[in-house]
């Protein structure tokens, strides 16, 4: 990750989204995810993803599902109702962020 | 390349090693660093699997799986808290709200025509040997099946340990003794208000001591999908 100050506010974000376009996953898919995406740029660290992860199935945002897979269990995360329409008000959030973030770095292309 | 049934073994032992007590966590750690390793051999076939273990284990940084333990804890103590409230939330609706407000009153008159300081040191040291009582006796179940089934799972941990509660509840106790008996009797509503808290109290402990414990299968398995597949 190039800044990951940056990145850190809106990693609950960008897993909601990413789970709104693959359905479940599962931890280490979402890495590999974010930096195929990306081409690499952003790479969601261990320390950070899990945490993350388990604060918004705490806030009933994710819901877990588990299944055998090779010769272990594997944790797959999807969005529940709740999570699916918090999932669009984040992104809105974050567009609005962007948009503002826009016009502070570069004034002339806003009216 | 897959890992075999002894690498996955080993990588649950490493997380042991590296401070994970919890199963659940072990799982969702040894799915992660396996998928890792795995990718690791896919680049570079002829990597050990202990030096591509250590590769991803550097990824989680100086404090190893410390953070993401603590984080663990912290989200299910949440989701531990809002079970409590839950619960105690019934105590307020129709119809235990009955049993409830009979309760508040009943502690009320009895403080108001006897010694408040004396009943209420007779009625909390009478939960607190409860507590007691309770919280060995789970214990001695939970080590119990650790040693039948290796596990030991987080959230259990946190219903029978109480969760963050157990140092609150005597709270009331502390204040209540602190306040002089005068001041108390000639105050209708500091008697009412003392009364609420302490029947508040009471229930908390009762739902944290009696009722989620005896649910505790059933929160497990609310939590834990995984844990009827391997118990």
């Amino acid at each position: 990750m190039k800044n990951s100050q940056l990145y850190k506010g809106s990693l609950n974000t960008i897993i909601m989204k990413l789970l709104e376009e693959n359905g479940r996953m599962y931890g280490y898919e979402i890495t590999q995810k974010a930096k195929e995406i990306t081409k690499g740029e952003l790479n969601i660290t261990e320390g950070a993803l899990y945490p993350a992860l388990h604060k918004l199935e705490a806030e009933d945002l994710l819901d877990v599902e588990v299944e055998r897979v090779d010769n272990r269990l594997r944790k797959y995360y999807k969005l529940t109702e709740k999570g699916t329409k918090e999932t669009v008000n984040r992104l809105s959030e974050l567009e609005e962020f962007i948009k503002n973030m826009q016009t502070i770095v570069n004034p002339k292309l806003s009216y | 390349m897959k890992l075999s049934k002894q690498q996955i073994e080993h990588l649950y032992q490493f997380t042991r090693q590296h401070f994970v007590e919890y199963y659940d966590l072990q799982t969702e750690l040894v799915d992660h660093l396996a998928n890792a390793i795995e990718a690791k051999w896919n680049e570079s076939p002829n990597l050990s699997f202990e030096d591509a273990l250590q590769m991803e284990f550097k990824k989680f940084g100086v404090f190893g799986f410390m953070d993401v333990v603590e984080k663990r804890q912290k989200a299910l103590s949440k989701r531990y808290n809002k079970i409590v409230w839950h619960h105690f939330k019934t105590f307020f609706s129709v119809p235990k709200i009955l049993l409830t407000v009979s309760l508040v009153f009943g502690l009320f008159f009895f403080i108001k025509t006897f010694n408040p300081n004396e009943v209420i040191i007779i009625l909390f040291g009478l939960i607190l040997i409860i507590i007691l009582l309770e919280l060995f006796q789970k214990n001695k179940a939970i080590k119990k099946r650790k040693q039948k089934t290796g596990k030991v799972w987080l959230f259990e941990q946190i219903i029978f340990g109480y969760g963050s509660f157990s140092g609150i509840l005597m709270l009331p106790f502390h204040i209540l003794n602190s306040i002089s008996n005068s001041s108390i009797q000639q105050n209708d509503y500091i008697l009412f208000g003392i009364s609420l808290l302490s029947i508040s109290m009471i229930l908390t402990t009762y739902i944290i001591v009696k009722i989620i414990p005896s649910k505790a299968e059933d929160y497990l398995k609310e939590t834990y999908p995984e844990y009827s597949l391997v118990n």
